[in-house]
């Protein structure tokens, strides 16, 4: 099964990326595939990922000279940590460490400097779609 | 020796950005310690000019951890505006859901938060001092902290709509009754969470004599305490009146009403850092240094009205010998005897048949230009207080957070405990780390507490007497 998380708070501006990408595939009949939205990345939430052959993170990333670019890659993403909110690695690694479960898994982000308001929504739709379809493909 | 400042920035394992300063004389002995929360949110003033009903949904907003005590505390000060008082069913469900965030903050805070210094000491090496390499030693143990904060965000996105910044406790009560099936499927959980609770109960009571150094000097001292606490001396989180006490269990003030707080509760500013110093006003400040949270709770109620925390809860008192328990290194026990309590009492409150009844909310119109809420969130006595126009548009709003209650006592901790533990000729990660750990204590929430959001990351540095650093420890 495919699990695709959008994850960031709507009342942050352009934080609510990886939620709106998943608003757009709720529309669609995706095959095998869970879609999960929320607030923040929290511990518990491996308990959803148990069954996963890949799992795909959403989310925007704090980046003020790339706004509105999109990466599909880890480098960005913060290293291990564990609070009430978490980093997509550290869920990877309760998922493999303490289930024995290895699922492959990307990161999608968008760059964004904006997390008072969308600041050119033709743009930020954009980023939607473009990961919208490459999810598809 | 010239005079030194050792600073950890920011603390680490606790919710929210904080530094700690740490100044030492020409012997290299420590003379002084601090904490500075260093960030600024100001929910008190922009929530100025609001409609009341938007309160709820603003103030949960002040943290991600803890939403539904500020939910709780803003809905109760709004029930004062309203003058209305919610059905029982309403209230119990209000209830259960704090519980539920008392049980799944606990639950982070020992699991996840303190289990390291417990399991591999406060001076092994700091790559293994960490939650990662407990998940490889003790998997099972890392495994039970999921499926227990699991259950209590459950509840909440059962009850309350979304597991954060719930939406189900409104105004009057709560927004929809408790269907028959989500009853069931709450209860089903109870034993194996309660078998969670137990074992880590077990564990905690089994390794504590491996601390007492620590036992000693966390925050071990003479002070104040309040909670909430109901009319017969029973354990209390939602409701009551409050209660301050000394630190030989003589009772200062009883029954106070929580719209009167401010005759009892002065706030203090200090000017190195955002998170105010709340002390009793009877005794002015600093000499009114109050603790509040798990550890005052246990202190200040006679029983917790539940079996299985009652007979934990005999064994905690008799470490006081009948009077307080003052060693604040007690916190971690004093919240797990509070998860078994939680768990109790939720199963009691979905076995009451009012919970379930039909009629869950009351409306009603601006009858009052004022209002308190006041609820124990995990860490400690929340305030929300209210002002509006016949209109019902917010004019003030004060707000003291759990943690700002324990502001003083947290700083006379970490005095303590760099005293205990620092050489300024020797500094060790072990003994910076107890100082950081006298803070997790306390639990600290102080992305609320500054009504600031905060972002955790590893760093320690120490500086001379010039502000120049010396030395730098990374943490991750």
């Amino acid at each position: 099964m495919r699990i695709i998380i959008g994850y960031g708070n709507e009342l942050r501006g352009e934080d609510a990326f990886g939620v709106d990408v998943i608003k757009e595939l709720q529309k669609l009949s995706l095959k095998d595939t869970k879609l999960i939205s929320v607030f923040q990345l929290t511990p518990e939430i491996v308990l959803e990922m148990l069954d996963a052959d890949e799992i795909i993170f959403i989310d925007t990333c704090s980046n003020e000279k790339n706004h509105y670019k999109l990466a599909c890659s880890l480098t960005q993403q913060n290293g291990l940590n564990l609070s009430h909110h978490i980093a997509p690695k550290t869920i990877i690694y309760m998922l493999e460490s303490l289930y024995d479960k290895r699922p492959s898994f990307f990161i999608y982000s968008m760059m964004s400097s904006s997390f008072d308001e969308i600041m050119d929504l033709k743009k930020y739709r954009e980023c939607v779609d473009i990961v919208v379809k490459h999810l598809l493909d | 020796m010239e005079n030194k400042k050792i600073i950890i920035d920011p603390v680490t394992r606790i919710e929210g950005h904080a530094k700690i300063t740490i100044d030492l004389d020409c012997d290299g002995k420590v003379e002084d310690a601090k904490i500075h929360v260093t960030q600024y949110r100001g929910f008190e003033k922009f929530c100025e000019g609001r409609m009341y009903t938007e309160m709820p949904a603003i103030t949960a907003r002040t943290c991600g951890i803890c939403p539904v005590s500020h939910v709780v505390a803003s809905t109760k000060a709004i029930d004062e505006i309203l003058a209305v008082t919610p059905p029982q069913a309403g209230i119990n469900i209000r209830k259960i859901i704090n519980l539920a965030q008392i049980l799944q903050s606990h639950t982070l805070n020992f699991f996840h938060l303190s289990s390291p210094d417990f399991i591999y000491g406060f001076d092994a090496p700091k790559e293994d001092r960490n939650i990662f390499k407990m998940m490889q030693t003790h998997p099972v143990m890392a495994k039970d902290g999921i499926i227990l904060r699991a259950f209590g965000q459950k509840i909440i996105e059962e009850l309350g709509g979304k597991r954060i910044h719930p939406t189900g406790i409104t105004p009057g009560g709560a927004a929809k009754k408790i269907e028959e099936s989500q009853k069931e499927m709450i209860l089903k959980e109870i034993p194996n969470a309660m078998k969670i609770a137990q074992g880590a109960l077990k564990y905690f009571k089994e390794n504590l004599h491996k601390f007492q150094k620590e036992i000693d000097s966390f925050a071990t001292f003479p002070s104040l305490f309040m909670a909430l606490i109901n009319p017969d001396g029973t354990l209390e989180h939602y409701d009551g009146v409050l209660r301050f006490i000394d630190s030989e269990g003589n009772i200062l003030e009883e029954g106070i009403d929580p719209q009167n707080y401010k005759d009892y509760i002065g706030e203090a500013v200090e000017e190195d850092s955002y998170l105010k110093s709340p002390y009793y006003k009877p005794l002015g400040y600093p000499m009114g240094m109050y603790r509040v949270g798990a550890l005052a709770r246990l202190n200040i109620a006679s029983t917790c009205g539940t079996p299985l925390a009652d007979e934990e809860l005999k064994n905690f008192k008799a470490l006081g010998g009948g009077k307080p328990v003052l060693n604040s290194f007690y916190y971690h026990y004093a919240r797990l005897i509070e998860i078994i309590y939680a768990i109790e009492k939720i199963e009691e409150l979905l076995n009451d048949d009012e919970t379930i009844s039909e009629t869950v909310r009351r409306t009603s119109k601006v009858s009052k230009n004022r209002g308190v809420g006041c609820s124990e969130a995990p860490r400690g006595t929340l305030f929300h207080e209210y002002h509006v126009t016949k209109e019902g548009v917010i004019t003030a709003v004060n707000l003291i957070i759990a943690t700002g209650n324990n502001n003083l006592a947290m700083n006379a901790g970490i005095k303590q405990a760099a005293l205990a533990f620092v050489d300024g000729n020797n500094i060790t990660d072990g003994a910076l780390n107890r100082v950081e750990a006298v803070i997790r204590c306390f639990d600290p929430c102080l992305s609320c507490s500054t009504h600031a959001l905060g972002i955790v990351s590893s760093k320690i540095e120490v500086r001379d007497h010039n502000k120049n650093i010396i030395k730098v420890i990374e943490r991750n």
